[in-house]
């Protein structure tokens, strides 16, 4: 039986991975290099437009709100690593994301977890870096290669680095765009000045922005290969399936914003979802409408397990026997960088290239007709002959918790 | 224990002694009160206190400790046997309340419509907004309902101003600078006093060369490994069955085996952009 490696980055745009965008920025040769290895989806979806409302989907296989709107991960929800532990695969999780960490009860099912919480951090690089979250897996696989490995292993890695405050490393910053030299501190000033206030009436440092952004991604491919490297050294990479996926995109102003707020455009949510497997010798690529919550079922899968109950979602593979049935999200209709509690909750839903969404607050309705309009910039709402269709389909799951 | 050793531990006594005596010379005994969890800290802290008071002939202020509903028994036992030991009318500061409504049980879940009108208006203080929380020492509802509301009650009802904490430089990079006195501003989060920390230059080694070249007492969770002593469902031991005075004390964090404080938490999502 194969290892599993789930490889989350946070923030990670689908438009910057060359695998899904030939254009000339060349962000990640290394991930690049391994599409000839990759089955990887075009229509796959975030349930969540920021980590905690995300990644939920990701590793409880459910949604945001199904517990109503509690800070920490409900006890209810069931973890993929529980359900491994329990079946004897040997789990281990490290990440430097503070809503995952175990103060907010994401600690469950693993036999080694590391969320960074204890390390001093820096107020420019507020995480422990992909390389520092890399050693770590390290020497955690050089003990788990000592010990009898006899048993198959779950890793989980999220790397932090993409995400804000966008201060990347100056050679990352040199190659993506040589003409912009920042120093550090002013970097700082404009996550200050203008990221966090949302303001982006400035479209030059909007754009400045997204170049940081940009050489955020450059450098986070950097650590991709080396975790490689360190999966070839320790001689798991051919036993091991690695899924690389992130939680929700970013924004830069397409839709008024900047950052990743409870919205659900494509910047924010139509994210990148590839499994690498060696065995593989041909790039696939795959169109079905596929959700994050489908990602732990498909490792049950792989293990040879059956499904679970609390799963909500479905297995990726075989191919031919996934249901689409449209795929759904949630998150907290926040604007800003607080949320506050008489914020409202959002949904959306999505069915071919229809996309709905609703957002309690004013009771506001959105449709997009992604396949004319794939910038979401024209609402159909009542225009659309399947708009009551579309509403059907949120009504049931406003205040379900209730 | 070598020379050089004792003639420290004399002199960093001497320093917490200076600042105890200037406590009491800025605020009436009456007014101050000694925190006391039971672990080795605050032990040391209360011993030293105590040994002014008796040689300055003051008063003992009162001493108050916190349970926080998840105490290791060996702490409790700890408490009520040096505070026999050494004539002490310990003051137990509990939200019975919030015990009552998840019946004294870990990870039961507490239904705010259950809590008495005070521990409501007080979440809603901290904005927090669901109808239930599960019941934890140190989460967000768990820890302001167990360890800030009856401390600020009790400050509160026994009109004090001075706070007696056994805080340590050494325990976190971010006190590296903090002073012996710090003022918290009356808030809407507490009621305002004044605090300070007579051993705050001592670090873990002098705690530890303190408590055996004096015969202080300490919980023996100690000799099994722990080295910081926090709810019991968030302390693990250091290495385990090593006593905490033999362990990597200079290079491995003392709260390793703690869950890290909500405050540094909420540091770190406040540095992502978030809060």
């Amino acid at each position: 039986m194969k290892n599993v490696i789930l490889l989350t980055i946070d923030t990670l745009r689908k438009d910057v991975l060359g695998i899904y965008n030939n254009n000339e920025m060349n962000l990640t040769p290394f991930i690049d290099s391994l599409s000839k290895h990759a089955l990887f989806f075009d229509r796959f979806h975030s349930s969540g437009a920021y980590t905690q409302a995300s990644f939920p989907g990701i590793l409880t296989s459910s949604y945001y709100l199904e517990y109503g709107k509690p800070k920490k991960l409900s006890p209810r929800r069931l973890l993929i690593s529980e359900v491994l532990q329990r079946n004897n695969i040997t789990t281990a999780a490290f990440h430097s994301n503070p809503y995952l960490s175990d103060f907010f009860g994401w600690n469950r099912g693993w036999d080694t977890f590391y969320d960074s919480m204890q390390d001093e951090v820096s107020d420019m690089i507020p995480y422990v870096s992909g390389a520092q979250v890399n050693q770590k897996a390290k020497l955690w696989l050089e003990g788990y290669i000592q010990s009898d490995a006899t048993k198959p292993f779950f890793l989980w890695m999220h790397y932090m680095d993409v995400h804000e405050p966008y201060i990347p490393k100056k050679q990352y910053l040199q190659y993506v765009d040589s003409s912009i030299s920042l120093k550090d501190n002013e970097m700082f000033d404009l996550f200050k000045n203008t990221l966090l206030k949302r303001d982006i009436s400035d479209l030059k440092k909007v754009e400045i922005l997204h170049t940081l952004y940009c050489a955020g991604v450059r450098e986070t491919d950097e650590y991709v290969k080396e975790f490689f490297n360190i999966l070839k050294q320790s001689k798991v990479l051919e036993n091991s399936i690695i899924i690389i996926t992130t939680d929700h995109g970013d924004e830069f102003g397409e839709h008024q914003g900047l950052s990743h707020d409870g919205k659900f455009y494509s910047e924010l949510i139509d994210s990148p979802f590839l499994i690498i497997d060696f065995e593989r010798e041909k790039k696939e690529l795959c169109n079905n409408l596929v959700s994050n919550i489908d990602i732990s079922p498909t490792i049950l899968n792989w293990f040879k397990l059956p499904p679970e109950d609390k799963f909500e979602g479905q297995s990726l593979l075989p191919l031919d026997k996934y249901h689409e049935r449209g795929v759904y999200g949630e998150a907290i209709g926040k604007t800003g960088n607080h949320e506050k509690p008489t914020d409202l909750p959002v949904y959306y839903y999505r069915e071919d290239e229809l996309k709905i969404i609703y957002h309690q607050e004013g009771e506001l309705w959105e449709i997009y007709d992604l396949e004319n309009d794939p910038e979401e910039n024209n609402n159909l709402i009542d225009l659309h002959p399947k708009t009551k269709e579309l509403k059907e389909k949120i009504y049931p799951r406003i205040n379900r918790w209730e | 224990m070598d020379k050089i050793k004792v003639e420290r531990n004399r002199q960093l006594i001497e320093k917490s002694k200076q600042v105890i005596k200037e406590a009491f010379k800025k605020y009436d005994p009456s007014k101050c009160a000694i925190t006391w969890t039971g672990g080795k800290d605050s032990t040391t802290d209360l011993w030293i206190i105590r040994q002014v008071c008796l040689e300055e002939n003051i008063p003992l202020p009162k001493v108050i400790t916190i349970d926080e509903g998840d105490a290791f028994p060996e702490i409790t036992d700890f408490l009520v046997s040096i505070s026999k030991k050494w004539n002490i009318d310990l003051k137990w500061l509990c939200n019975f309340d919030v015990l009552t409504a998840c019946l004294s049980h870990l990870g039961n879940t507490v239904q705010l419509e259950r809590l008495n009108k005070r521990n409501q208006e007080e979440l809603k203080r901290i904005e927090f907004t669901e109808d239930s929380f599960v019941f934890e020492a140190e989460s967000f509802a768990g820890n302001h309902l167990m360890k800030t509301v009856p401390l600020n009650q009790f400050i509160e009802e026994s009109g004090t101003e001075l706070l007696f904490m056994a805080l340590r430089r050494d325990e976190q990079t971010a006190r590296k600078e903090d002073d012996y006195f710090t003022h918290k501003d009356g808030g809407y989060l507490m009621p305002e006093h004044e605090r300070v920390s007579p051993i705050l230059h001592f670090t873990e080694r002098d705690i530890w060369d303190n408590t055996h070249l004096h015969n202080l007492p300490y919980c023996q969770l100690y000799s099994i490994g722990y080295r910081s002593l926090g709810a019991r469902s968030s302390s693990n031991p250091g290495d385990i069955s090593i006593p905490a005075w033999e362990q990597d004390l200079e290079n491995v964090p003392e709260r390793a085996g703690r869950r890290q404080d909500k405050e540094k938490m909420m540091d770190r999502l406040r540095k992502l952009g978030y809060m």
